[in-house]
């Protein structure tokens, strides 16, 4: 099962790192986004302080949605959905694999995001690199999950690119505001201490939902 | 007499007397005056979209570990018109929150988790729509009933902490008399006739959607 996972891990990553077009699509499209909040925002900087985390969560949800829905398009084109689903792997396998090939995708575009948002948007932000890529990595595992299962679901389905974010962004409600009061704790100066039980409700999301994606994309991947 | 026409016959005897009570028996509320009366639509549908909800994740469940069409058959027709009573959950409360709290809608917890709620089963009904009827829509839809159920706790967990302004439940409070005796009777009526009316909506939604899908069949036989 680990091993399979790797194999599939490996052949998205080096897909996406060979084909480094689908990275610098979305890289250059949270820039857009960052630029497009930075006009229609007021200039301020102490406007900014309150409105970073906003800005910050809502880049990541646009640019990750154009990572998500590459997910199993790729497999479509080629034809090699039916070779994956023949294939004697699990479900669960094909489902982890692609899960954490998303996961390292939004990691890899957190960390050039987060310069660019300080340069771009709320200048302090540089100073909680790392804190703010620990709570990217923990906010994109429960984005990767439920997405991954909902780009698996929708990837016959016509009207896809509409009907995705319809579908995935109620359900990350509760992500989306833990995601931002710790980040307005990070930026407060207090670390991860201060959104204690945000903490929790967004670790208790990621595990609900990791396990949840898990078991039900066995019934996603029917022939 | 069919089941369905004497369930129908009993909702209309019970909706009629429901309307007749509460405009002319049942007393005003003191601080609220006539605009109360709201309440005999507003907290009937809450519930009934609740158990329409219910419904429909316990058939969803069922569906993926049967494979029955009558548990799909079951959880289209109550996410239907559970999402029908979510709606008006939501006008009535609007039109109750205008002169009680000076505003249509406000950011308060209850009411957000159910939007939230109507969102994800509006995403639900539209995913329906865009998927050929198949077995395959039938698993999919359950996947996304079953995980938007299971996201409800976490949704209302996270608005709460976010804010909240709504009223306690009035029913369900331990506080003791909240509510005084005849106002209480005049809601319990309107339950049951709304229970009833619920009840004869789900039967008739699911006669339809069985005849609907037979008929597909006998056309796609007779091609």
């Amino acid at each position: 099962m680990i091993a399979d996972l790797l194999t599939i891990l490996k052949k998205d990553l080096t897909l996406d790192l060979r084909r480094a077009e689908n990275f610098i699509a979305m890289l250059f499209f949270s820039v857009i986004i960052l630029l497009v909040f930075s006009f229609s925002l007021p200039p301020d900087e102490e406007a900014h302080q309150s409105l970073a985390p906003g800005v910050y969560w809502v880049t990541f949800l646009m640019s990750g949605m154009l990572g998500l829905s590459k997910n199993f398009q790729l497999e479509k084109e080629m034809g090699c959905m039916e070779a994956l689903l023949i294939a004697p792997i699990s479900r669960g396998a094909i489902f982890m694999g692609k899960m954490l090939g998303t996961l390292v995708f939004l990691l890899l575009m957190q960390m050039i995001l987060i310069p660019v948002f300080s340069l771009l948007f709320y200048s302090p932000a540089m100073g909680f690199f790392f804190e703010l890529l620990g709570l990217s990595a923990v906010t994109a595992l429960g984005f990767a999950s439920l997405g991954t299962l909902l780009s698996g679901l929708t990837t016959d389905v016509r009207f896809k690119e509409i009907l995705l974010p319809i579908l995935l962004f109620p359900l990350l409600v509760p992500l989306l505001l833990a995601a931002v009061q710790i980040m307005s704790g990070i930026f407060a100066g207090q670390g991860f201490q201060a959104e204690l039980d945000w903490l929790k409700l967004l670790v208790g999301f990621d595990l609900i939902f990791l396990i949840a994606a898990y078991l039900t994309f066995d019934f996603v991947m029917e022939l | 007499m069919g089941f369905s026409r004497i369930l129908g016959l009993a909702t209309a005897l019970a909706l009629a007397v429901t309307f007749y009570l509460v405009f002319v028996w049942a007393p005003l509320e003191q601080a609220m005056g006539f605009v109360q009366k709201i309440m005999y639509i507003h907290v009937p549908s809450v519930l009934v979209c609740y158990a329409a909800f219910f419904i429909a994740f316990l058939a969803s469940i069922g569906y993926l570990w049967k494979r029955k069409e009558g548990y799909d058959v079951a959880a289209y027709a109550a996410s239907e018109v559970g999402v029908i009573f979510c709606g008006l959950t939501l006008v009535t409360g609007a039109i109750w929150g205008r002169p009680t709290w000076n505003t249509y809608w406000t950011w308060d917890a209850r009411l957000t988790t159910t939007l939230i709620l109507f969102l994800i089963f509006v995403g639900y009904l539209l995913l329906r729509r865009f998927v050929e009827y198949s077995e395959q829509q039938a698993r999919f839809a359950a996947i996304i009933a079953i995980i938007g159920f299971m996201d409800i706790p976490l949704i209302h967990q996270a608005v709460t902490w976010w804010r909240t302004l709504h009223q306690p439940s009035t029913m369900f409070s331990r506080k003791g008399q909240m509510i005084d005796d005849p106002l209480k009777w005049m809601l319990y009526l309107s339950m049951v006739a709304f229970y009833l009316l619920f009840a004869y909506l789900l039967t008739k939604r699911i006669q339809m959607e069985r005849a609907e899908r037979e008929l597909h069949r006998m056309l796609a036989n007779a091609e």
